[in-house]
């Protein structure tokens, strides 16, 4: 899975549908806050927030609309929960991370 | 100006279009707001009232309070899971019939099977996709809306529409027990159709019936907070929560001379009679469950047949202070 060289903005599939929009638009503004918390969590090798943390984006990101963003949040989940190595994980965070920056209302 | 303004007043429109019929409460757990957001827009056009906890604690407390008609459940929770969740919802007597539907985002088979084993009617894997959530959903309260009118079936009596003996077994057990615990009173009356029997035999089982049907009218037709049921044959149970003996009394009686009173126009001239025996806690101190109440009501009611009929009898004298 590489993704570092795409750049091209992600908008979620559900920004046309207007029952949708207000909490999508909630949801893109708050993600910035969920991934400083993964990031600190991960500096703080406390692994079991961290994947708390990717959990809950797992099970709700694609009902936002971005489900690239939750296989990539499962990815860190799984890593944890199969004890990869702390290095694997971050490099799965980053790639989240990377995800998560290209999202645009 | 009507994008918002209609968008919200559609809401209170359609309820009270449906105020008849009492929306369907659907109960949604799951620690994640993030869910409830979702779950709130996604079924917001739905006939339904969603209601959200967020801990298993608030949300086995919410589903006591709200008898909610399906709960959608998240398995993995901080604390207690979803299948302990689960699981503490069918020991509960009240709440074991509420389907549950299971959402989780691990949704391995294991989990699948493991729910459903548990108790949970059907599955939902996370992210879900809307329309197929919405289906769930929907067949759930479609089968929730069968059992409770099973439920409700299987506890009236044909003939009479009463309560049943197995509803009057229930409730008197759950009755005597809260007044225990509260230090309140309950009183109980039996009752019997004097000669039923001869009266089948003489004027036949439609007129038998006619009979029955009328008794349990007038035995329905009391306080609303007498609880009438058809014990069996022609004997007949009133629950009275929160009523001394001498109330209960005076309420047999009322039933007895409204019977008496009938008029049998295929029976010109007949009269048609029952006998009634009443018991409360307050005079039986000693008693130590609900049967102790109905042996009691029992031997008054025998002693009210033996006396002559027609009549009241208690299982007290009626001033226990002297």
């Amino acid at each position: 899975m590489r993704l570092s060289s795409d750049s091209t903005t992600v908008r979620s599939e559900f920004a046309d549908d207007p029952d949708m929009s207000p909490i999508v638009e909630l949801f893109i503004r708050e993600l910035p806050h969920r991934l400083a918390a993964m990031h600190s969590a991960l500096a703080s090798s406390n692994f079991e927030q961290l994947r708390s943390l990717a959990h809950q984006l797992k099970g709700a990101a694609g009902g936002y609309g971005f489900p690239k963003l939750g296989e990539a949040a499962a990815l860190v989940d799984q890593g944890i929960k199969d004890g990869c190595d702390p290095n694997v994980i971050r490099s799965r965070v980053g790639m989240l991370a990377a995800l998560a920056a290209r999202i645009r209302p | 100006m009507d994008g918002c303004v209609g968008r919200s007043s559609s809401m209170v429109t359609r309820r009270m279009t449906l105020s008849s019929a009492p929306l369907p409460k659907v109960l949604a757990i799951d620690d994640s707001e993030l869910i409830h957001r979702l779950l709130r827009v996604r079924l917001q056009h739905e006939q339904l009232e969603l209601h959200g906890a967020t801990e298993s604690d608030q949300g086995l407390r919410m589903a006591r309070e709200l008898m909610p008609d399906v709960i959608l459940l998240d398995i993995e929770m901080e604390g207690m899971d979803g299948f302990e969740v689960l699981q503490a919802l069918k020991s509960d007597v009240d709440l074991q019939d509420i389907p549950v539907i299971f959402i989780s985002a691990t949704a391995s088979m294991e989990d699948r099977v493991r729910a459903l084993d548990l108790g949970a009617i059907d599955f939902v894997g996370k992210p879900f996709e809307v329309v197929e959530l919405k289906a769930r959903v929907r067949s759930a309260l479609r089968v929730q809306h069968l059992v409770k009118m099973l439920a409700q079936r299987a506890q009236v009596d044909g003939l009479t529409g009463l309560w049943n003996r197995t509803y009057f077994d229930r409730r008197l057990s759950q009755e005597f027990a809260e007044a225990q615990r509260h230090g309140r009173t309950v009183s109980l009356v039996m009752c019997d159709v004097d000669g039923f029997k001869r009266l089948n035999d003489e004027r036949g089982h439609p007129f038998g019936d006619m009979v029955l049907e009328r008794f349990a009218k007038i035995l329905q037709g009391g306080r609303t907070s007498d609880v009438a049921c058809r014990y069996g044959g022609e004997e007949f149970g009133i629950i009275l929560p929160n009523t001394t003996g001498i109330e209960a009394i005076e309420v047999a009686e009322r039933y007895r001379r409204a019977f008496e009173q009938e008029v049998w126009s295929a029976a010109a001239g007949k009269v048609v009679t029952a006998s009634f025996g009443v018991s409360d806690m307050i005079s039986l101190p000693q008693a130590t469950s609900f049967n102790d109440l109905i042996a009691s009501a029992d031997a008054a009611l025998y002693r009210a047949k033996l006396n002559g009929r027609n009549r009241v009898e208690a299982a007290i004298a009626p001033n226990p202070a002297s």
